[in-house]
């Protein structure tokens, strides 16, 4: 079973917060007005909500906490409680006009079956994550060689889910290596707000694709 | 749940008054249509009777109305108290009333007696106006949708103009889900819980050992009995074990495990009941039959069996092509009689069909029964989606 869950109790950061309507509003630059758009791990439906308000689209969350299906729910969004891969299977080629998988892609047990099944059910897939690569996480390594904690990484090691971090070399290795073609990228720089342009693997704290296949 | 029912009941005789949260006595009504009424199956009956509750008030626009829609062996009483004498409220109580999940302050809710039941509207136990005698087996064989167009015709004579949602969990899921489609403009929101689009062998298994039990009782004589007569042990057998598949192992196991009854420590070498869920399930057996006609359960369980929605719309997507209203399916990880595969099915089928939909599912371990489970998750996931569309606020908190 893929396990996917999401940062909702985290909720209270309000650093984190900030960052997330910064990842929403990229992704809402690229989401087409009035398409059909599914969130993998979609948590509280904060993102899907964003998108209904302001592209008017037409959205399912995939979650498996009941509590955020209920949250999901009362904000009027579609949303599902189970399995992401179970749910996929169950829809023919190219449904979704848009699949969203944001912050998530580092939880997942198989995440080539997840990427390749999201790119057949949709016609294109956003992908969202931390940049583990990013020169913090590299010098507190290096420097203090314990698990980084800091506003994305909240948890002890004691206290963590294992998590598959990911960096911007291995996802864009990756993508050659399956064949998926990246239509739209965006890295931002430690803050999440600035664009960042030069060696992104070192300096981008956050990444976002756009992948068709 | 009954320790507290024994002390509501404590309080509300001392006080004569309603608890807060309760609708308080309430009392049935009969909606009388006179004209013919042809079921599925083509065959007519000339009139027919539905026995009903509502609580809370029909707005001016005529559309805050909530219809309930009762399993198998419910009735038209789901929320309050016949009398300050009942010793139990409406089987749904927990779920309607005043500020409560559904809330009648706000909701006009409705619950009818489904056609071919026995708790007031016409059924097989009623009297055939031609022959002065019950109908028994010339009844006709009555499905859900039959159900479903008669509660139709009472909700326009209530000058109901639009359901604000349509609940049901079980059969009642299955009237909820076919309200949707059947009346597509007329429902705004379907909540089912605990249900199927059609039930498995297994389900259509156990509703026939009900029935064979029912039958092979000489006293139900082809289905003519009188009113105090009838098969009454086969139907006690009916409902003894069709009330193991509304539970499970790990609740029975919590509630009675292999505890003997105090009398039974005498003698091992006996066929009484020595357990005490031999006990609790005779206690159901009698009780069923004190409140239940065995042809009105024959009648309801060949609809339950007959229901097919992918059947009879060549396949589940088709069935819902119509549906305009939010549905919200519940499913429950213990349910063994309608599991949760069968009601992601409907959530999943409802999104290929490109309609609005979403699928919970709650952790408990008290089986099919669950819908009627006390749970406050339950409850904020049904007020949630009751009052989606109200009012809103845009809240970007994670």
């Amino acid at each position: 079973m893929t396990n996917v869950r999401t940062s909702s109790k985290a909720g209270g950061d309000t650093r984190l917060v900030e960052k997330r309507t910064v990842d929403m509003q990229i992704i809402g630059d690229w989401v087409e007005p009035n398409t059909r758009v599914l969130d993998l791990g979609c948590g509280a439906g904060a993102l899907l909500d964003y998108l209904v308000q302001t592209k008017q689209v037409s959205a399912t969350g995939v979650d498996l906490e009941f509590g955020n299906i209920t949250a999901c729910v009362r904000r009027g969004l579609s949303a599902y409680q189970g399995d992401m891969m179970e749910f996929m299977r169950a829809f023919p080629d190219k449904h979704f006009d848009r699949v969203i998988c944001s912050r998530t892609v580092h939880e997942l047990d198989d995440p080539t079956a997840v990427i390749l099944e999201a790119l057949r059910v949709g016609r294109s897939l956003t992908v969202g994550f931390v940049n583990h690569g990013f020169w913090k996480n590299r010098l507190n390594m290096l420097f203090l060689g314990r698990k980084i904690r800091n506003e994305v990484y909240l948890t002890e090691w004691f206290e963590s889910r294992p998590a598959n971090p990911v960096t911007i070399a291995d996802f864009e290795h990756f993508c050659v290596a399956k064949g998926i073609a990246i239509t739209r990228w965006a890295h931002l720089a430690g803050n999440w707000r600035d664009p960042c342009r030069t060696a992104p693997n070192l300096f981008a704290g956050y990444a976002l694709y756009d992948l068709a296949r | 749940m009954p320790e507290n029912l024994d002390l509501e009941q404590a309080v509300r005789s001392l006080s004569g008054r309603p608890l807060p949260g309760d609708v308080g006595v309430v009392q049935p009504r009969d909606f009388v249509h006179q004209q013919p009424f042809t079921f599925k199956s083509g065959q007519v009956i000339p009139g027919f009777t539905l026995r009903y509750e509502t609580y809370g008030t029909l707005n001016a626009t005529r559309d805050n109305a909530v219809l309930i829609c009762h399993a198998l062996s419910g009735d038209h009483h789901c929320a309050g108290w016949h009398s300050t004498e009942d010793r139990k409220p409406g089987w749904w109580n927990n779920l309607i009333g005043p500020g409560k999940a559904v809330d009648t302050d706000r909701f006009h809710v409705i619950c009818a007696n489904v056609l071919g039941g026995c708790q007031g509207s016409t059924g097989p136990s009623s009297l055939n106006p031609a022959t002065g005698t019950p109908y028994g087996t010339s009844f006709p064989f009555v499905t859900i949708h039959d159900m479903v167009r008669a509660q139709k015709l009472l909700l326009d004579h209530l000058g109901v103009l639009q359901l604000h949602a349509v609940i049901g969990g079980s059969m009642g899921g299955m009237q909820a889900q076919l309200f949707a489609i059947e009346y597509p403009q007329f429902v705004r929101r379907v909540i089912a819980m605990a249900t199927t689009a059609r039930e498995s062998a297994q389900a259509i298994a156990f509703n026939e050992v009900g029935r064979q039990a029912i039958m092979q009782d000489p006293a139900w004589n082809r289905g003519n009995y009188s009113k105090d007569g009838g098969p009454r042990v086969g139907l006690a057998i009916a409902r003894m074990m069709a009330h193991i598949t509304y539970v499970s192992d790990a609740s029975m196991d919590r509630k009675f495990g292999r505890r003997k009854k105090d009398s039974a420590h005498a003698d091992a070498y006996t066929f009484e009941p020595q357990f005490e869920v031999e006990g609790y399930l005779r206690y159901q057996g009698q009780s069923f039959i004190n409140r239940f006609d065995a042809n009105s359960y024959l009648y309801i369980t060949r609809a339950l069996d007959q229901f097919d929605l992918a059947q009879a719309h060549g396949s589940l997507e088709a069935a819902y092509a119509a549906v305009e209203a939010e549905t919200l399916i519940v499913g429950f990880t213990s349910d063994w009689l309608f599991p949760p595969d069968q009601n992601r099915a409907l959530a999943l089928a409802l999104l290929r069909a490109g309609k609005r939909a979403s699928y919970a599912e709650l952790d408990t371990d008290l089986g099919h029964d669950s819908f009627l489970l006390e749970s406050e998750e339950l409850y904020t996931l049904v007020r949630g989606f009751l009052d989606r569309g109200q009012s809103y606020v845009f809240d970007y908190s994670i």
